[in-house]
């Protein structure tokens, strides 16, 4: 498993993914961890065949009692499969996930770890003394979806949004934002079934200082290509298959 | 999932299978006996010693109804288990792959205690199991053992007949129905025995 530190402060962001051991047939995903002096955030913390090189990438930089809490952004197998795993892993741990998803990711097996329910207009993840702000992004594409924004980092964590499915080998960050394009336009317009709530998460994310795209497949985005990428889907058609 | 893991959830779903099948068989003894005992009312004296067999055959079909039904509950109860020791084993070697992987990271032995855990708790489920299906396996005895008195009723039955003048062939044929429905039941519950012994000191 790649782990890139993507940010150093106060705190830390590390990046992980491009897992070499990752069986050919399941999706390539990136998984971050947001690390205060105590405490450790996964955010969409993988698929259940993700879990042991995922926790064995995790104990390079946190003991598991620091493991206090999860995000999951919805409720897909390549996010949170591995929440029963995790479950039995951690004995004092938070799930912060959509609301409307409960019932359905409990099905995962959520036992020991407490499930914070996210309501639909978002809300906070409070780590020490940071504090992350979850920002609605339904329909983008699950009906209950959530990105998380730091605004001392200046990353946003955008799910699905933004992915790009290529190689295991695949750089972490875009470096050529117009030969990019052509991975991510099909995986946009068939995983994203609304253009009213594509403008809206547009305009809503447009109002924040964002110097990291982070989603959840392929690379990230930094600098101007943030601004680039938010124009490109601004103008793109979604939800084609109907 | 492993061989042994496939195998034990076989196991288990095939006693709720097997059982049901008892349960319609002692449905039908049931309603033997009460067929049996109207003719046995019919044929009065001639039938004199087949009337209280057939509150026997009635009775014993109550209880192996009853023992079933709670049987049943227990198997769900086994079944929940197998999922239960299932998820835990899986737990255990995930994370005993996850320290392996860690290797010689900053903090690769905070994994210890939840191995320890786990392993635990993947071993508890094992001793549970075990303790559960030798219960289970007491229960399935006690209706063997029923079946076996049924087919000795089944024998009386045939004798007690053999006396009911023009009732012989109707009396008979309630015989032969008890006797066919005890197999039945003994076949089906003794495959049941089989599938899980192996599991009782595994």
């Amino acid at each position: 498993m790649k782990m890139t530190k993507i940010y150093e402060g106060s705190h830390q962001w590390i990046m992980f993914g491009r897992d070499e051991g990752k069986p050919n047939n399941i999706i390539d995903t990136n998984q971050y961890v947001v690390r205060t002096p105590n405490r450790c955030l996964l955010l969409d913390p993988g698929g259940a065949e993700l879990f042991a090189p995922m926790m064995a990438a995790v104990l390079h930089h946190a003991p598991v009692d620091q493991i206090t809490d999860l995000f999951a952004s919805h409720q897909d197998p390549d996010v949170i499969s591995s929440l029963g795993l995790w479950d039995q892993a951690l004995t004092n741990a938070k799930l912060h996930a959509p609301a409307i998803w409960e019932g359905f990711l409990r099905h995962y097996s959520c036992e020991s770890i407490e499930y914070v329910p996210i309501p639909d207009n978002g809300g906070t993840i409070k780590l020490e003394s940071v504090e992350l702000q979850l920002i609605p992004a339904h329909y983008l594409h699950s009906s209950g979806n959530f990105h998380v924004y730091d605004p001392q980092a200046k990353i946003l964590m955008t799910g699905d949004v933004g992915a790009a499915i290529e190689g295991p080998d695949t750089p972490v960050f875009v470096d050529n934002f117009a030969a990019h394009v052509e991975k991510m336009r099909f995986w946009h317009q068939r995983w994203m079934p609304s253009n009213q709530a594509k403008r809206v998460w547009i305009e809503r994310v447009r109002n924040l200082d964002i110097d990291i795209l982070a989603p959840q497949h392929g690379r990230m985005f930094k600098g101007d290509d943030v601004k680039r990428f938010l124009d490109w889907f601004d103008a793109l058609q979604v939800g084609i298959a109907v | 999932m492993t061989n042994q893991t496939k195998s034990q959830f076989i196991a288990v779903a095939s006693i709720t299978s097997e059982l049901s099948a008892v349960m319609v068989v002692a449905k039908e003894i049931s309603l033997a006996a009460a067929n049996a005992k109207a003719i046995a009312f019919r044929a009065g004296d001639k039938a004199k010693g087949f009337q209280p067999i057939t509150d026997f055959i009635n009775e014993l079909a109550k209880e192996t109804i009853e023992l079933v039904t709670n049987i049943n509950i227990y198997a769900l109860v086994l079944y929940r288990l197998t999922v239960d020791e299932f998820q835990k084993t899986a737990a255990y070697n995930k994370f005993e792959l996850a320290t392996k992987m860690a290797g010689d990271a900053t903090y690769a032995k905070s994994m210890q205690e939840p191995v320890n855990q786990a392993k635990l708790s993947m071993q508890d489920c094992q001793r549970q199991f075990k303790r559960d299906v030798s219960q289970l396996l007491g229960q399935l005895e006690a209706v063997m053992h029923h079946a076996r008195a049924a087919r000795v009723i089944a024998a009386n039955s045939r004798i007690e007949a053999s006396q009911a003048g023009e009732y012989l062939q109707s009396l008979q044929a309630v015989a032969e129905s008890v006797d066919k429905a005890a197999h039945t039941i003994h076949d089906n519950v003794q495959r049941c025995r089989i599938a899980l012994s192996i599991y009782r000191n595994s």
